[in-house]
């Protein structure tokens, strides 16, 4: 952990819009806990902050909308500027940091916790948002239901000890005790209010919470989740057809969107195509539950696997004649199978690794024409 | 100042973009369709190299990285994008396509922060 200083003492504050009603009326639970003042394009607010909790969590907590995309140390979205104050800096390797200029005073919100009273500009409107369910909080939880669905990716429920209400498409933070840092993950399931939380993990090389998953964690072991968040969100009413396209384990959030859309009919009158990419047909999961999505749409909606390192064999094909597999990299066969079939009716979904992603973002808006604001995603990298 | 070669009509294909040096100056010719625009290299937003991270499609240039997107007929900026493009003026003469380049249009990625007032433009 490094401590970060402001590099503008004596001259901030008075830089600094002054509102006292604004700043009064947060309230200081104890010595632990420190003034956040944030200046944002909206103007002056300010937030209480404790110095376990980092700025981004607490203040999205209390309703502020500070700008954010993956909430854990990848994207820089949560830029901010310290203008009086120190903080710690929770992983001074976050690859975040290479978007920002940590020698003027940039810091990652999501990485830091205050030491004392603080100040922060932020390039952003900041105001007192609206949660369409709840507002993002800390909960207990522990593990359930370990399952292993490929040599490299694991399923499993995380219970929590109050229910949580998400929109289909969004994840959470994990913490396990002894690890430092939160990871996000998208939920897999969706139900209204529920202590359930389904996620799926795909493990990398040298990471240590799928390394703790694969090799240590065991049923009812203890885990910090914060969340929801995130906006790549589906909602019925917007009267969309849903095109999403997913690599690896970034098909969690798309089976959320499957859940909600299949239960509450979204496919009588809509369509839907998903494009999931894994590397050889061993790398597949889910498929039983693509098969029960596509058999309830009735014809609506369409699952390609897209194995990117070796043609389709036989067997696994031929236990899901209802799902189509192709061989390429999974945003080249959208692109060929979508070719023709992209309409302004379409919300598009995309979630994977950033190579993936790009690549995706690339065959919608070049190939498909879709405009930016028809295709919703959460920036990790 | 004075007008530039910039390339054949023929080199850059409709809706692509093309990476060209103009006595040192990098500059990235589009083709929309429409007409050519020359600008700056790299997205306005976080410096990301439009050669890679540009697509252009209805005439709209959009930066795939984090989709900040302009109107390549009038520049104008489309959807969440917060800063406009810059450009060198062009013209066609024949097959050719020119450039006004009087020094390198560059952008300030520090303005934001080097002075308070100017951190939220």
């Amino acid at each position: 952990m490094t401590t970060i200083s402001s590099n503008r003492t004596g001259t901030s504050s008075s830089n600094l819009r002054t509102d006292e009603d604004v700043i009064d009326q947060v309230v200081r639970p104890s010595n632990d806990t420190c003034l956040v003042e944030v200046q944002s394009k909206a103007g002056l607010t300010a937030f209480a902050c404790s110095k376990n909790e980092s700025l981004l969590l607490a203040g999205l907590r209390q309703g502020l909308t500070l700008p954010y995309e993956c909430a854990s140390g990848t994207c820089g979205s949560c830029r901010a500027r310290l203008d009086s104050g120190d903080v710690a800096n929770c992983w001074p390797d976050a690859p975040g940091h290479m978007k920002i200029k940590p020698a003027k005073g940039d810091i990652l919100m999501c990485q830091s916790r205050p030491l004392g009273d603080c100040s922060l500009r932020v390039p952003a409107n900041v105001v007192e948002g609206f949660a369409r369910y709840e507002l993002p909080t800390h909960h207990n939880g522990r593990i359930e239901r370990l399952d292993r669905l490929t040599s490299d990716v694991i399923h499993f429920d995380v219970v929590l000890a109050e229910p949580m209400s998400f929109d289909a498409g969004q994840f959470v933070l994990l913490q396990i005790p002894g690890l430092e840092g939160m990871r996000a993950y998208s939920m897999v399931n969706y139900e209204r209010r529920t202590r359930r939380l389904s996620l799926v993990v795909k493990r990398k090389p040298g990471g240590g919470f799928g390394d703790w998953l694969f090799e240590r964690a065991a049923a009812a072991d203890k885990i910090d989740v914060f969340g929801p968040l995130g906006s790549a969100t589906f909602h019925p009413d917007e009267g969309h057809d849903l095109l999403m396209v997913a690599g690896g384990s970034g098909i969690a959030g798309m089976m959320s969107i499957l859940e909600r859309a299949t239960n509450e009919g979204h496919f009588e009158s809509h369509r839907g195509h998903v494009f999931f990419g894994v590397r050889t047909v061993d790398d597949c999961f889910y498929l039983d539950k693509f098969s029960r999505y596509v058999d309830r749409a009735r014809g609506n909606l369409e699952v390609t696997i897209a194995l990117s390192d070796a043609p389709p064999q036989g067997p696994v094909e031929g236990a899901h004649p209802d799902i189509r597999f192709a061989t390429g990299l999974v945003h080249e066969v959208c692109g060929r199978d979508m070719q023709g079939r992209f309409s302004d009716r379409m919300m598009s979904y995309l979630a994977g690794p950033p190579p993936m992603v790009d690549g995706a973002l690339r065959t919608l808006i070049g190939t498909g024409k879709v405009t930016p604001d028809r295709i919703r995603y959460d920036k990790f990298g | 100042m004075s007008w530039k070669y910039l390339c054949e009509v023929s080199d850059v294909e409709t809706n692509s973009v093309k990476l060209i040096d103009v006595d040192g100056v990098s500059v990235l010719v589009a083709n929309y369709g429409g007409g050519f625009r020359a600008m700056p290299p790299i997205c306005p937003h976080m410096e990301e190299p439009l050669a890679e991270s540009g697509v252009i499609a209805n005439c709209i240039l959009t930066c795939t990285k984090h989709l900040w997107a302009w109107d390549l007929r009038n520049l104008s900026m489309i959807g969440e994008t917060e800063r406009d493009l810059k450009t060198y003026e062009v013209k066609q003469e024949g097959d050719k396509v020119l450039a006004l380049i009087d020094g390198e249009l560059t952008y300030d990625f520090d303005e934001e922060g080097d002075d308070d007032d100017d951190f939220f433009k």
